[in-house]
């Protein structure tokens, strides 16, 4: 076992060292892009240079994912708990959930700025992409404990409260714990985002965009990689604590019993009540946010101000058609990079089970893709790939597949070892494994990962329109922001976020039947 | 941002205390004075950066809180929110919020005499003129497509010729030849042009036709009533800073390194290059911010053909009157 | 007719709706284990032994019919600390230690553990885990896992014992030494006991009164009487009384 781990390390490394080289190479002859790629040893030597910049810029960005992922997981985790424990009020914030985690941030950066400042709106942006992650995590950790337990709890009169402090909260732990290692880039990037676009001094992001303009690569990359060592070091800290909690919690053998649910027992028109309610919630807080903040109604839309912009004002039909030829251009490349991104996010995990080695190698090319600012790679994107729609599947699929790979590689881990033992008997290779129990063992998981994925396609193909293409929902926002057409702004957000539901809701669709079909229910 | 405003204000507060006594000629506080600014901390705001270093706006009764702008600042909205109570921006956008939004702004200054957005090239690649552009692929940033197709249209190119692509910052792309040529500041990027080892050639769209203002200075119509005399002081002490600035265009620069420029992730150097290309867009008879009948008309004409119906009545050239 | 602790089912039904079938898992049955005495409920699968505790443990509600604990609702029973189960499975919880598992009733009942560490201690020891105090249930094998279950259901003294084929999972003879050992055990508590399980032979060597069901609807057709003294030792597995109880509950399971 022990030598095997050695093994395991050793391999990882060599990927690592060999990736190493191949980039050194690369960079130093000039070879990806005609330059735009610099060789780490260079990055380094400008990291060193400018080593007296970083430390203002590192510790605002500190502060504002700091604080954001705290605040963002606090509710996160108390929303993902109440969620767990009350299937009403699951199905009633499922609404505000989805908008929370479809909002694209390049939409709501602008909006937060004019009316925070100073730090606020990097907090915001950071507790808000830690969230959606760390709430369903919690809820998915939760509604998965194993049933006997809860029974156990029950039979010597244990309440709600008491199986959630003694069982539940316990068995989510490495649930939480997974969430909060994806939640940890996320609010980095949340806060570099506001950074970059708000107009305060210190910040990664700040330093970023005054450092976009010199064309210098290797200083770009050593922003990204000072980016990537806060989320790295958050991530590689809650993997270790993870790590301790997930031996402990894998059940020892499988739940006889299905995980029960209420849920299918509701009236219909109390179900109709309930989905009524999750669709006006959302909009109701939209409407309420903006009176309590008090913003002039020529900047913020409400939902009826939005409506007359997009159907009862004169140039009205010409906003329309502006919305539905980005929308036409948009629409086919975020299917196809959802598609490829949740492949892409599938065909790691698996490899994480039959490859770990090569996996641990790749994980930290894996985090730096998640913070290093996309606006930072767009020059060597665009010199490899041009400005087509491979670029943008590219930029989606790197947007797309980390949190569904986070997610899909937690499921097939927590696997009970005693389903693998039968298949293993019969000597099963490990693919042959994967394929009879893991997968299917960790079907609710891998429903979850795709659920995490789709809303990200939307954002991944905006920002690749934004920054390259120049076509789609992402130009069309940017262009409006800069024409102060704050109605087109808004509704290219709320068009944003009601696709992203949609998508999402696609999935909950095939979700439910199939699951249902085999006695599982769906990780929330 | 907040850290210096909130030691400010502290040391404001303790001054106050213990300088009592000796207080008596400002009996009353300085007012307080937003101030939004159009982009990051760069040579282009040198002159709001050494009044209020050297006290210029002090010596007016203000007490200027700046805010640095950035990609998602949109400088009209602070004012509308009432976050600042002057901002910079860029007359096209301004005006066509007017026209179509009724947004109740009032022009009232010029920063830029000549909008320093242009065509930048490369010189083994040149792009001289409007024409040269047909067959080429164009960075622009969203927001200026409509200008550069102003442009093409006043110089008699087809739109269609040219293939106009987003511009994201980074002159990279024009460096290494994936694209032809980017519509940015001239005043800035041939510098990291040549830094790069490359030669840059550039063109101003105003020099074609399109001859509008930059950096126009906009209050709210409200504002303009209630603020006269903030406003007023304001322009005056800003015009008083960039005399000063343009006194050492290539020496004032360093003196902001460890304030204003300070993790800005820019040159000094570029900042020098930056400062003195741009004193020949912003001087005019008139005196720094001033706006010539002939330059509103000229404006006028220049947004007509993008669309925008700008009118007189947007310019208020009042304050500048008032401060000579 | 039910002392302070016995366990009392009246007239219950319970029926279960699955796709479009409705099945009828316990039909009108009524049970009544007087204090101090040991039932065991023996029948073919599917027949509503597990239903038929989970009501007395209040884990489900009848369709009609009454159940009652000591005299008192199943659940009211349970928060009072009246009752102790193990079920089939041990359902541990991994993260906790053996000691930990034996305590969580104590948990639930919000009873401090410190006045109990003496009783723990000795019911490891009873079950024969001392040394393993400390260990994680992954570290155990399942019979140790299922002693650890029966520990746990003894903790916390309970007046009425629930069994759920607590020993279905082991070995015929670490199971026989389990069914001596809890015999010694019930002896000395004298918790009114259900016991749930598929052995003939363990219902005979335990019970004093054997229920046999049978399934579609589910319910209880015989009720013997099972007239072994106690202590009963290793050796009545061998007796002809023993022999013939068990073949006569056979034949009951076959309908006769």
């Amino acid at each position: 076992m022990a030598t095997e781990t050695i093994a395991a390390r050793g391999s990882s490394l060599r990927t690592w060292l060999v990736l190493l080289i191949i980039w050194e190479i690369c960079g130093r002859l000039q070879l990806i892009a005609s330059g735009a790629l610099p060789a780490p040893s260079s990055i380094l030597m400008r990291l060193w240079i400018d080593r007296a910049d970083y430390p203002p810029h590192i510790l605002a960005t500190l502060e504002g994912a700091g604080v954001g992922f705290l605040i963002g997981n606090g509710i996160a985790v108390a929303a993902g708990v109440l969620f767990a424990l009350f299937p009403m009020a699951a199905r009633l914030g499922r609404g505000v959930n989805i908008a929370l985690f479809a909002l694209p941030a390049i939409a709501i950066s602008p909006l937060l700025v004019l009316t925070f400042s100073d730090m606020t709106p990097r907090i915001i942006l950071a507790a808000i992409g830690c969230y959606f992650v760390t709430m369903s995590s919690t809820v998915t950790g939760i509604s998965q404990t194993d049933q006997r337990m809860i029974e156990v709890i029950r039979a010597y009169g244990g309440g709600r409260w008491k199986i959630l402090v003694l069982a539940q909260m316990r068995s989510a732990l490495p649930a939480i714990l997974s969430g909060l290692r994806i939640a940890a880039p996320n609010a980095v990037l949340g806060s570099i985002l506001a950074e970059f676009g708000g107009g305060g001094r210190y910040g990664l992001g700040v330093y970023l965009i005054g450092s976009l303009g010199r064309a210098e690569p290797d200083r770009l990359w050593g922003i990204g990689l000072a980016a990537t060592l806060i989320a790295g070091l958050a991530y590689a800290v809650f993997s270790l604590i993870a790590l301790r909690f997930t031996g402990a919690t894998k059940a020892v053998t499988v739940p006889a019993t299905a995980p029960g649910g209420a849920t299918m027992s509701w009236p219909l028109w109390l179900r109709l009540l309930l989905s009524t309610g999750s669709v006006v919630i959302p909009i109701a807080l939209w409407w309420l946010l903006l009176i309590a903040m008090g913003t002039p109604a020529m900047i913020a839309k409400t939902p009826l101000g939005l409506f007359e912009y997009l159907f009862l004002q004169p140039n009205s039909q010409a906003s329309q058609m502006k919305l539905l030829a980005a929308l036409g251009q948009t629409l086919p490349l975020t299917i196809a990079g959802m598609a490829l991104g949740i492949a892409f996010a599938f065909g790691l995990a698996l490899m994480s089970v039959l490859r770990p080695g090569i996996i641990r190698g790749f994980m930290p090319v894996a985090l730096v893709t998640q913070t290093m600012p996309l606006v930072a790679l767009t020059p060597l994107l665009v010199l490899i790939l041009g400005r087509g729609p491979s670029l943008i599947l590219w930029i989606t699929i790197s947007v797309t597949f980390f949190p569904a790979f986070v997610t899909m590689a937690q499921g097939l881990s927590m696997v009970p070892r005693a389903a693998l033992d039968v298949p293993r008997a019969y000597g099963a290779s490990l693919f042959t494994q994967l394929r009879l129990v893991s997968v299917p063992a960790s079907l609710p998981y891998l429903f979850a990962a795709t659920r995490l994925a789709v809303p990200r396609a939307l954002l991944g193909v905006m920002i690749a329109e934004w920054l390259a293409t120049g076509t789609g929902l992402g130009n069309l926002l940017n262009q409006s922001r800069g024409y102060l057409d704050y109605g087109m702004i808004w509704a290219v957000a709320v068009v944003s976020v009601l696709l992203s539901v949609v998508f999402y809701q696609c999935v909950v669709l095939i979700e439910r039947p199939v699951l249902a079909r085999r006695g599982m229910r769906a990780a929330q | 941002m907040n850290l210096t405003i909130d030691r400010r204000r502290f040391l404001g507060l303790l001054g106050a205390t213990a300088a009592f006594p000796a207080m008596g000629r400002h009996a009353h506080a300085a007012t307080p004075f937003n101030f939004q600014a159009a982009w990051i901390n760069d040579a282009e705001f040198m002159g709001y950066f050494l009044a209020i270093d050297k006290g210029y706006y002090k010596d007016e009764g203000l007490d200027v809180t700046y805010f640095s702008g950035g990609p998602d600042v949109i400088p009209e909205s602070t004012i509308i929110t009432g976050k600042a109570d002057l901002t910079l921006t860029t007359p096209d956008t301004t005006i066509k919020a007017i026209v179509e939004q009724g947004a109740p702004f009032k022009i009232i200054g010029a920063q830029y005499q000549k909008n320093p957005i242009g065509i930048v090239s490369l010189a083994k690649n040149p792009i001289m003129e409007p024409k040269d552009l047909i067959g080429k692929t164009l960075a622009v940033p969203p927001v200026n497509v409509i200008s550069v197709e102003a442009m093409l249209k006043i110089s008699g190119v087809d739109r269609a010729q040219v293939n106009i692509v987003p511009y994201a910052y980074d002159p990279t792309p024009l460096i290494k030849g994936e694209i032809d040529a980017s519509l940015d500041f001239t005043t800035n990027v041939p510098f990291t042009i040549q830094q790069s080892g490359a030669e840059a050639v550039s063109f101003l769209l105003y020099d074609f036709g399109f001859t509008i203002f930059n950096d126009t200075v906009v209050v709210t119509e409200e504002a303009l009533k209630t603020k006269r005399k903030e406003i007023a002081g304001f322009l005056k002490a800003s015009r008083k800073g960039w005399i000063e600035n343009f006194k050492d265009p290539t020496g004032y620069p360093a003196t902001l390194a460890d304030t204003w420029f300070k993790g800005t992730g820019r040159s000094i150097e570029n900042e020098v290059y930056f400062n003195t290309a741009q004193q020949p867009l912003m001087e005019t008879d008139g005196g720094f911010f001033s706006m010539s009948e002939e330059a509103i008309a000229a404006n006028i004409k220049a947004l007509a053909a993008v669309g925008i119906a700008a009118k007189r009545e947007h310019f208020d050239t009042t304050v500048l009157e008032e401060i000579g | 007719m039910t002392g302070p602790s016995g366990i009392r089912l009246d007239t219950v039904s319970r029926s279960f709706k699955g796709r479009g079938t409705t099945v009828q898992a316990l039909d009108n049955v009524s049970l009544d284990c007087p204090a101090g005495s040991f039932t065991a409920l023996i029948g073919p699968s599917g027949c509503g032994k597990s239903t038929l505790l989970r009501l007395a443990l209040g884990l489900d509600q009848a369709d009609s019919g009454e159940v009652s604990i000591a005299g008192l609702a199943p659940m009211d029973a349970a928060r009072a600390g009246m009752t102790g189960v193990a079920f089939q499975d041990a359902a541990l919880m991994p993260w906790r230690s053996v000691e930990d598992n034996i305590a969580l009733p104590l948990d639930v009942l919000g009873q401090p553990r410190r006045d109990n560490a003496a009783k723990i201690a000795s019911l490891i020891d009873l079950v024969g885990l001392a040394g393993f105090e400390k260990a994680l249930p992954g570290e155990l094998s399942g019979g140790m896992r299922q002693r650890v279950a029966i520990a746990r259901s003894l903790v916390t003294n309970p007046q009425v014992l629930f069994l759920d084929e607590p020993f279905g999972a082991l070995d015929q003879i670490l199971r026989r030494q389990m069914n001596v050992e809890l015999q010694r055990i019930w002896i000395a508590s004298r918790a009114t006991t259900l016991l749930v399980t598929h052995g003939i032979d363990e219902a005979v060597f335990l019970a004093d009164r054997v229920a046999v069901m049978q399934s579609k609807p589910g319910r209880i057709t015989r009720i013997i009487d099972i007239p072994l003294m106690r202590p009963r030792g290793p050796d009545v597995f061998t007796s002809a009384e023993f022999h013939r109880l068990e073949d006569e509950i056979a034949g009951a399971l076959n309908g006769h």
